[in-house]
């Protein structure tokens, strides 16, 4: 069969697993939850580039630092991200995004 | 009776993971790679499946770090040895961590009691998948023009065209990820005494 030796199925989980993602970060109400599908799209997508960057003999290495680069900015989202969720849970004592109506009212 | 139940629990979770894996490796000749890509993938996938539909959000945040880990396997099986490291030290030893807190500091009683999705989760659902189905049709229609074989990547050949040719991507980053380290304390912290 040879799925280990066949970009597709890389591909493929990869796509699955950012389907995931988006389900999460569409339908959980809960802030952090969007949060944490949010970083399991990056994931995906940090496994589509190493895939490629692993079958694709034009890219060599090119492909792994481009993953290494998008994990260092994931850490940067995610902190940021996460501080103005503390932030905003102080104000309004809830992590529901439904909840945060300030500006519609 | 509720431990009893945990574990045929936990039984019934290997055996969803690795079964498939037993039946690549039997039918696909026993290849150790293709079973290991199949576990690791199913794990995976589950976990992040869980990490989007279940109700406690600390038991989300503990679904996450398993799928973190699955995909840092999947890195090495794919020929990445670094990039797995690079994703068990960043993800696992500092997002998990940042993002359990996170949810200690904004948990509220009522929280996991109420629910869990937004009214727009069956259309989410709907777009997920047609999203997937897409992706699969797209790559499977697409030729990349690829090896046979994945190449294994050797961290000095890495390192070398790291500090040669992006050595400046690498000096942004750094500088990326200091304004974040500000940005946070600064956004995240306490107002003691306004003025």
């Amino acid at each position: 069969m040879g799925l280990a030796n066949s970009l597709d199925a890389y591909l493929i989980l990869a796509g699955v697993l950012f389907a995931i993602g988006t389900f999460g970060f569409l339908a959980r109400r809960n802030a952090i939850s969007m949060l944490m599908s949010i970083e399991l799209m990056l994931n995906a997508v940090n496994l589509a580039i190493v895939a490629f960057g692993s079958f694709i003999p034009n890219l060599k290495a090119d492909g792994s630092i481009i993953a290494l680069m998008v994990m260092a900015v994931a850490a940067a989202e995610a902190t940021v991200g996460l501080a103005i969720i503390i932030a905003i849970y102080r104000n309004r004592k809830t992590p529901l995004v439904d909840e945060y109506d300030a500006m519609r009212r | 009776m509720r431990g009893w139940l945990y574990l045929l629990g936990a039984a019934i979770a290997g055996a969803v993971v690795t079964t498939p894996a037993l039946l690549v490796f039997v039918l696909g000749g026993g290849s150790v790679d293709d079973a290991l890509f199949v576990a690791l993938g199913t794990l995976m996938l589950v976990s992040a499946l869980l990490v989007v539909t279940m109700r406690d959000i600390i038991q989300c945040g503990l679904a996450m770090i398993v799928a973190f880990l699955a995909l840092a396997g999947i890195y090495v099986v794919v020929g990445a040895p670094l990039v797995a490291a690079a994703q068990v030290i960043v993800y696992i030893g500092a997002i998990s961590v940042l993002i359990l807190f996170a949810i200690m500091l904004t948990q509220s009683k009522a929280g996991p009691a109420r629910l869990v999705f937004q009214t727009q989760a069956a259309p989410a659902a709907v777009a997920a998948v047609i999203l997937a189905v897409l992706i699969t049709l797209g790559v499977s229609a697409t030729d990349w023009g690829e090896t046979a074989e994945r190449a294994r990547l050797a961290t000095d050949t890495l390192a070398l065209i790291l500090f040669q040719d992006y050595v400046l991507p690498f000096e942004v980053v750094s500088v990326l990820l200091l304004a974040a380290v500000i940005g946070g304390v600064f956004i995240a912290k306490r107002e003691e005494d306004p003025g």
